[in-house]
């Protein structure tokens, strides 16, 4: 193991950029009145992040700070999605957070130190950056989700969030430590070389340990059984909050259970397919049925999302690199058609917060209902969207693992939801307007929702451009 | 290229129909028909030349495809493909070399030399399918094939094509979209979007026909869900959402079923690919009890889109509801790609499971269920529409009867049945639209001496009935006839010698022959009380006949119910040669020869 040299800070730069400007903004916070300045600090910064890394991406896998992170194809394809998710979000929140009287500078300053942690994760390779990555993501959640301090329902999600997931990451802590005190090493490919020599099957501390690391990463990624938090803090906070939470808070924790999957526990990994089959299977089929019985749409969506991670997490059932680069299209896709759809949410105000608000929206708003049912149908897994090829990519990957039985619940599953999208379709498309037209939705929220849409509707045409570039670690 | 053309312009003439302006309804109706017409051109230019035995074969586009891909190979895997074809697959027309492309152990060794140089192994592979693909095209009969890569990661790809079964389809697709957007002049509700979505079906019902890539095909399965459903639900009756849902579940849990039969294709079968002309060829070597699960899994998407009893109860609340032109194409068409999908797909992926004692009788008494279910269900009805949709389901259950029996004549009566029922029950919506968009209800018992008021329309309306009816001279019943030929005959009907194919009993058929009868009653009974007799309104006699635009939709129609009955070799001949390889390939597959 070698030492950190200034040299490594290159590698980092994605994430320095971010550092950078969250302490800039902390710094000038109370001098700034107006809500544009940090929006605009948050969205440049996010763009040149992912610049950074797309100029680092064309370099070689190489291992930074002493074997602690590692940057390479995964890392950087994850990087760039976790700051297109910060700078969509950054633009949502322009709008979503009208009124509400949370303080707009620390605001995205936790948005920007999230995304750190997140990139953290993403490229950590020993369990210690590991958990500090998704410690600093879980962190600034929970201020983030509590952020609207007037709103008594805010504070008790946060409240709620923070006791459940100090209980997980507790756990996780915990099997980390076992993990060491059994391989004498914190880092992924130490561990696996140290179980590919004692065989993870024959001892069951090691399983324990497995197991505990597998609940706490099921937590960050709202798999059930460990979901309970998500639709009380997807409603309780802000709604751009929310889709902060569904978008690149998931997909760095699938990340970092891709490459946990991948690397760490990869071989001779029957144990942790058993699992993975388990969360998979229960969160398809738990989202999948109660996200039939909202009317809440930010509820809605975050029933959504737990059937969502179970798909994604399919991907990873088979323990291949062609299952994880399954997985990285999923959760690629799938952030930008939650963007999108939490973007006309949030457009929508007061009136799109319930089921009932959406009737005839198509005659009030053609373009509006225009991509909303996109993302819908997206979410559906309807082809020539995204989400089609997203659910086609892991459902394949599934029953190239043998898991035929996991593939015909998670396509029954995906029926049995696409009612409830179906619903919001009838309700915009086929009945009368109920409330007056919605005003028309300001330039920065419209441009956030075009991305996800053009997005999507690339992602489901040719999907080529994403699919050749999700390469497993 | 004509194929592409015909799938594709009527998507860009959506884009253009949703850039006109809104209120000018006449200006987006005449544009709509002008797209349909120009669809159906390069069709009728396609099943013209079909015949034509000079064009280029399937086979050799595929060759020339392989060339291609071997051109641009790397070294490494240049060597391995020439190895293989060293071996004689040079001569794509010998049969016999299709066992040594076929196997396994012979592509393990060559697979050797490309592995790990992950392009040489997609060259490899991609020679290899296409190989496979030109042999496989041999005995589909194939024309006017188009190839294309579209999603290599996966080897997906854009293969086209046609042939005796699907052409006949497209072109009956092709007619009835004309046909129908003429006929939707009267739609004055949400104009635009309405053609945009009837544009946006026909280019999915279109794909379906055309697809050669099963991965294609699903996508434009599903392209074809989404317009359906909003046409129904949007401009249909007063129960509209209801039944558009349930059409979109239904259909959603048919093809999400389909989706994994296909994933297990791809995978489980071994050979890393969708194109279906290449698990065709090696059908052969799929294991029996791999292929019972493949058969049932795909026959659960398309018996619900035929509909097969008992998966039928959406298509009664979809009819009702929908609007007539919608109408008209679900029966016409939609109902077909059920039917289609046996013969391309079910049979020829699982010919083993397909032949099996356990699927003749199964598909048999589902046919026969079909059959005699469907009409007792068609004499109850009160509703003249609910009574064409239960008739509907009635004949489909002759497509089963013939595939089941599966000798020639019943295979080509269940395909000839396919295509006269589009023509008969497209015919028979319309006629019901016409009734009702001047006495705005449908109840049978509530009519009466339409005949002597609108005398045109009834002479159209008895060339219609009566076809559905069966009555020799019309289309309707030479593909009947041919069904109970053909399963009356498959009893004792031994291939070549062996008779390890099963066969269906004739007690099956006998039981379907009051089927026959129980048609012509409800028939009869329904153009009674609507067409004979009293006017029981007042109003009846107001009715002006036929309208330009209602003879314009009608008469093609009326057409081709008389010219297939009484020539019906126009279509047999045109059709005969795809199922006669289609039953050899089958067969000989089926039968382990």
């Amino acid at each position: 193991m070698n030492g950190a040299t200034v040299a490594d800070l290159g590698l980092v730069l994605p994430e320095l950029i971010l550092t950078g400007m969250a302490l800039v903004l902390i710094l000038v916070a109370r001098r700034i009145q107006s809500t544009s300045v940090p929006v605009v600090a948050t969205v440049l910064a996010a763009a040149a992040a992912v610049a950074a890394s797309w100029w680092v991406l064309s370099k070689e896998p190489q291992s930074a700070f002493g074997g602690l992170i590692t940057v390479d194809g995964y890392a950087q394809f994850f990087k760039v999605l976790v700051a297109a998710a910060l700078a969509l979000v950054a633009l949502l929140s322009v709008k979503g957070l009208e009124g509400s009287g949370a303080p707009r500078s620390e605001y995205h300053v936790l948005l920007l130190l999230a995304s750190v942690g997140m990139m953290l994760t993403v490229s950590a390779v020993d369990m210690v950056t590991f958990y500090l990555g998704l410690e600093l993501i879980t962190l600034c959640s929970y201020i983030l989700v509590g952020i609207t301090v007037d709103r008594p329902s805010s504070n008790e999600a946060a409240i709620k969030y923070f006791l459940l997931a100090s209980f997980a990451s507790a756990l996780m802590l915990f099997g980390i430590s076992i993990t060491y005190g059994l391989t004498g090493t914190t880092s992924f490919s130490g561990v696996a070389a140290s179980i590919a020599e004692r065989g993870l099957a024959d001892d069951p501390l090691q399983l324990a340990a497995l197991a505990l690391i597998a609940a706490g990463l099921a937590f960050k990624i709202g798999a059930v059984p460990f979901h309970s938090w998500v639709p009380d803090a997807y409603q309780g906070a802000s709604t751009p909050v929310a889709a902060f939470l569904a978008s690149g808070s998931k997909a760095a924790g699938l990340a970092a259970l891709g490459r946990v999957v991948v690397i760490a526990f990869g071989p001779d990994s029957p144990a942790l397919s058993i699992i993975l089959v388990g969360l998979a299977a229960l969160s398809v089929a738990v989202g999948s049925v109660l996200v039939l019985a909202q009317t809440d749409m930010k509820r809605l969506l975050a029933y959504s999302s737990i059937a969502h991670v179970g798909y994604a997490v399919m991907g990873l059932t088979a323990g291949t690199d062609a299952g994880a680069s399954a997985t990285m299209t999923y959760a690629f896709f799938y952030v930008f058609m939650t963007l999108g759809a939490f973007g006309v949410v949030i457009g929508l105000g007061a009136r799109g917060a319930t089921l009932d608000g959406y009737q005839g929206l198509a005659s009030q708003r053609p373009g509006v209902a225009g991509v909303m049912l996109l993302f819908l149908l997206a979410l559906t897994g309807i082809p020539l969207t995204s989400g089609f090829v997203a659910k086609f990519v892991v459902i394949s990957s599934a029953v190239g693992a043998g898991y035929v039985v996991l593939a015909v619940l998670a396509v029954v599953c995906s029926v049995v939801s696409a009612f409830v999208y179906m619903r919001i379709a009838v309700l915009m498309y086929m009945r009368e307007p109920e409330s007056p037209t919605p005003a028309r939705f300001p330039v920065t929220l419209s441009v956030a929702i075009a991305i996800a849409a053009i997005v999507t509707l690339v992602g489901g045409v040719l999907p080529r451009l994403i699919t050749d570039w999700a390469v497993a670690p | 290229m004509l194929l592409t053309l015909s799938i594709f312009i009527p998507m860009l003439g959506m884009v253009v129909v949703l850039l006109l302006p809104k209120d000018n309804h006449n200006l987006i109706r005449w544009t709509s028909v002008g797209i349909a017409v120009a669809t159906f051109i390069p069709i009728v230019v396609l099943t013209m030349g079909y015949t034509d035995p000079d064009g280029e074969s399937a086979a050799d586009t595929l060759l020339a495809e392989r060339e291609r891909v071997i051109a641009e190979a790397p070294e490494a895997a240049r060597a391995a493909i020439l190895a293989l074809t060293a071996e004689g697959v040079a001569e794509a027309n010998d049969p016999g070399t299709m066992s040594d492309l076929a196997a396994d152990d012979e592509r393990a060794a060559h697979w050797s030399l490309v592995k790990g140089d992950r392009e040489a192994e997609a060259a490899y592979h991609e020679a290899w399918e296409l190989a496979i693909a030109a042999q496989a095209a041999i005995s589909q009969n194939l024309k006017y094939v188009e190839y294309g890569n579209w999603i290599p990661t996966f080897n997906i790809n854009y293969i086209l094509g046609v042939d005796g079964l699907s052409l006949p389809l497209i072109f009956l697709s092709g007619l009835l979209f004309i046909l129908c957007f003429v006929y939707s002049f009267n739609i004055t509700k949400g104009v635009k979007a309405y053609y945009a979505l009837f544009l946006l079906l026909e280019t999915g019902l279109i794909g379906v026909f055309a697809a050669l890539d099963f991965f294609l095909f699903y996508v434009f399965w599903e392209i074809v869900l989404l317009p359906m459903y909003f046409l129904i639900g949007y401009w249909g009756g007063p129960n509209r959402i209801y039944a558009a849902i349930k059409f979109f579940i239904y259909t959603l849990v048919g093809s999400v079923v389909m989706l994994v039969a296909m994933l297990a294709l791809y995978w489980q079968g071994g050979y890393d690919t969708f194109n279906l002309l290449t698990l065709i060829g090696m059908s052969g070597n799929f294991d029996a009890t791999f292929q019972m699960w493949i058969f049932m899994a795909l026959f659960l998407g398309f018996a619900i889109k035929v509909p097969v009893f008992p998966f039928h109860t959406w298509l009664p609340d979809a009819h009702v509801q929908a609007p007539t032109a919608v109408s008209v194409i679900l029966a016409g068409v939609l109902l077909k790609m059920g039917g289609y999908g046996f013969f391309r797909f079910s049979y020829t992926l699982a010919p083993e499971a397909g032949t099996s004692e356990f699927m003749v009788m199964f598909i048999g008494l589902l046919g026969l269920i079909n059959i005699v279910y469907g009409a007792l269900c068609a004499m109850a009805q009160t509703d003249f529409k609910s009574l064409v949709a239960y008739s509907s389901v009635s004949h489909m259950g002759f497509v089963l009867l013939g595939l089941a029996a599966f000798t020639p004549e019943g295979i080509m009566g269940s395909v000839f049945q396919m295509f006269s029922h589009g023509v008969s029950s497209a015919m028979m919506f319309l006629l019901v639209g016409v009734l009702y968009d001047r006495a705005h209800h449908r109840d049978l018992n509530k009519f009466g001496g339409i005949g002597l008021q609108m005398p045109y329309y009834t002479g159209f309306a008895i060339i219609g009935f009566f076809t559905s009816l069966g009555l020799p001279g019309l289309a309707g019943f030479i593909g009947e006839m041919s069904v109970f030929m053909g399963s009356l005959n498959a009893e004792g009907f031994d291939w070549s010698g062996t008779s390890l194919y099963a066969p269906l009993p004739r007690w099956v058929v006998y039981a379907a022959l009051p089927g026959v009868v129980l048609t012509a009653g409800y028939i009869l009974w329904a153009v009674q009380r609507v067409y004979m007799g009293e006017a029981k309104k007042e109003e009846y006699k107001t009715y002006s006949d036929l309208s330009g635009r209602e003879v314009f939709s009608l008469v093609p129609l009326a057409a081709m119910c008389i010219v297939l009955g009484v020539w019906p070799r126009v279509l047999i001949d045109f059709m005969n040669p795809t199922l006669d390889v289609l039953r050899e390939f089958i067969t000989t597959a089926g039968i382990g020869g």
